[in-house]
């Protein structure tokens, strides 16, 4: 049993620690440097001055809100396979499909609503999706809003939104 | 009395009110500002009257308009008492508030003969003004946390009380000690006292003089005031706000604003007794007015030096990285502010110059040398102040139990150790 037992060595004894003063001393010299650094370069604390400054850190891996991709002739990719809406945890994509009649595919949304509030910004509905037809590349991370209908984002706005890292259209379908 | 020695009354009196009230908004800006830009961080800079937001210190009076407009809620659990609950907040304070009342701002000033004291109460015991009225603050804190009928809060009341046993009599012994040095209760004599030399060289003042007696006072007036390394009457992770738990809006900012009254009466009282008060070091009072000229000159040079550095930081500082779209008025506030500072100090230039060669009344030479000797005092109150705040940002908080084992254990007899030599060396030397 003996060897399993460790000593921690205790401080705080010797006559330094138990003036304080020292420490203390010690401790207003780091507080000082700090505020007398940035009191003479204020523009040297960094910090980000949102809104009037937008973030720099958004990165391709960054989830932002959803967009509906597009073909390279300019019509919906999405198929309506439903894919997404079942992959979904918080059961916010709501799709009604119609045939197609551009003879791409058989099948397009006629309704793609998802509810923004329920959303949880997963990222599965982008995983679970065959035809590279939703995506969360858009880096927009602020959403505002009157009314809780204004977070339910319909079919024409998802199309909307641009992708902000290059890519733009769809990559499986074409 | 004459007119002029009633006008300097009502002078001090208003500077004094203005000094301890007007202090409370810059004080509570310069705790946020200091803590985050100690923290790395920029803290309140926005709030702004037609773009006019003097570094941020706007926000304290937007915080002001809020605490009043807040509504006042009444706990109905407090059956007894009730008045007494109520006016806790106000003894705080205004203990706290009186307490500065005490603190010469400049050194007496002589009009037609006769000697008036440049502060608010002109009375010359103003040490033992300060501990008996200073003291009185604890009380409203005991009384609001015990009436709040509260657990928290009772404990917060409970810990206020071990607080004042415990930093007390070291208070008052290393007091003891300054009186015995100084051979005075008078606050102004003591400043006088120090505008000498100690050594030859050395200025006289308090923290040379007496060091441990200085550091003995300073750490029992941080416990005193109630601030870190002391809070230990309050604790948001213990005991919630601990006595102020139950009271809202004014109630609330009465104790807040206490807080900040009595760490600025603190901060006066410690650099009167041991910083040299309203003096310069080397420099007393007679000096200045028997070298009229040499001073006034002395102040012609500095003064435009200090606001030319004030400009260059304000044009280095007062502006917003170019990444961010807009300085809000930044820009056009330097201006302003850079124009109103040159002016003023054309107009100290021009008065310095028609006293210095013009009028030759020694009215006014003493007056001018009052107005400095009162921004010396301002100046390194504030400085004593931002010390207060930066130690608030440094230092962890104590156990209220450690609190105890330091007043009495060191503290105490630290400073009658203190006291004992002090009494010998003074007996010996006289
Ligand atoms: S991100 Fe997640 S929660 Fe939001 S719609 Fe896609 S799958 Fe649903
Ligand atoms: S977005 Fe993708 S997964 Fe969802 S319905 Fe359209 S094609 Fe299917």
């Amino acid at each position: 049993m003996k060897e399993n037992i460790t000593v921690i060595p205790r401080h705080g004894d010797s006559f330094k620690d138990k003036l304080f003063l020292p420490a203390i001393y010690d401790g207003v010299k780091v507080t000082f440097k700090h505020l007398f650094n940035n009191v003479t370069d204020i523009n040297a604390v960094d910090t980000l001055e949102y809104p009037e400054e937008q973030p720099r850190d958004i990165t391709e891996r960054y989830r932002g809100l959803h967009r509906l991709t597009h073909r390279s002739d300019d019509s919906i990719a999405c198929v309506a396979c439903f894919m997404c809406s079942t992959a979904c945890p918080s059961n916010c994509i709501f799709i009604e499909a119609i045939e197609r009649d551009d003879e791409k595919d058989e099948k397009m949304p006629k309704s793609f609503f998802i509810d923004t509030l329920e959303c949880v910004f997963c990222g599965y509905c982008v995983e679970a999706c065959p035809c590279d037809a939703i995506r969360m590349d858009t880096g927009i991370f602020s959403l505002t809003g009157n009314s809780r209908e204004d977070f339910v984002m319909d079919k024409e706005q998802l199309l909307s939104h641009k992708g902000a890292f290059g890519e733009e259209n769809s990559c499986a379908r074409d | 009395m004459s007119t002029l020695s009633i006008v300097i009354a009502i002078v001090s009196f208003v500077l004094g009110a203005l000094l301890a009230l007007l202090t409370i908004p810059v004080l509570v800006w310069l705790e946020r500002r200091i803590a985050s830009l100690v923290q790395d961080r920029l803290g309140p800079n926005r709030t702004n009257v037609f773009g006019f937001r003097l570094g941020g210190v706007v926000q304290s009076f937007a915080d002001v308009v809020k605490l009043l407009l807040k509504e006042e809620y009444y706990p109905s659990h407090i059956k007894t008492g009730r008045w007494l609950f109520m006016l806790a907040p106000v003894i705080t304070f205004s203990a706290a508030l009186l307490a500065f009342m005490a603190i010469p701002f400049a050194d007496t000033i002589l009009v037609d003969g006769e000697a008036l004291r440049v502060q608010a109460l002109p009375i010359d015991y103003g040490v033992f003004w300060y501990l008996a009225i200073g003291a009185i603050g604890v009380l409203g804190v005991i009384f609001g946390g015990w009436l709040s009928h509260n657990k928290y809060a009772l404990l917060g009341a409970a810990r206020a009380g071990s607080m004042v046993i415990s930093y007390e009599l070291p208070l008052g012994l290393s007091i003891l000690s300054f009186i015995i040095t100084y051979n005075t209760i008078d606050f102004n004599a003591m400043v006088q006292w120090q505008s000498g030399t100690f050594f030859g060289f050395l200025p006289a003042w308090g923290i040379l003089v007496q060091p441990l007696a200085s550091i003995i006072l300073i750490v029992a007036l941080f416990a005193e005031t109630n601030r870190n390394p002391f809070t230990v009457a309050e604790g948001e992770s213990e005991i919630v706000a601990g006595f102020m738990t139950e009271h809202t809006a004014m109630k609330f900012a009465m104790y807040f604003m206490g807080e900040y009254v009595a760490m600025n009466t603190a901060s006066a009282v410690i650099i009167t007794m041991i910083f040299g008060g309203y003096q310069i070091p080397w420099v007393s009072t007679e000096m200045m007015l028997q070298n009229f000229s040499t001073f006034a000159i002395a102040l012609m040079v500095s003064v435009p030096v200090i606001v030319f550095l004030l400009i260059k930081w304000m044009r280095k500082n007062n502006t917003v990285r170019p990444t961010v779209s807009t300085d809000g008025g930044r820009n056009f506030e330097t201006k302003v502010l850079s124009i109103a500072l040159i002016s003023m100090t054309v107009l100290i230039e021009v008065i310095l110059l028609y006293l210095m060669f013009f009028a030759d009344s020694a009215l006014a030479n003493s007056i001018t040398v009052m107005l400095f000797q009162i921004v010396v005092f301002v100046v390194k109150l504030m400085l004593f102040n931002i010390f207060f705040i930066l130690i608030r940002w440094t230092v962890p908080r104590f156990r209220y139990d450690q609190v105890q084992h330091l007043g009495w254990v060191y503290l105490l007899p630290l400073s009658l150790l203190n006291l004992f030599i002090t009494a010998i060396i003074v007996v010996g030397v006289t």
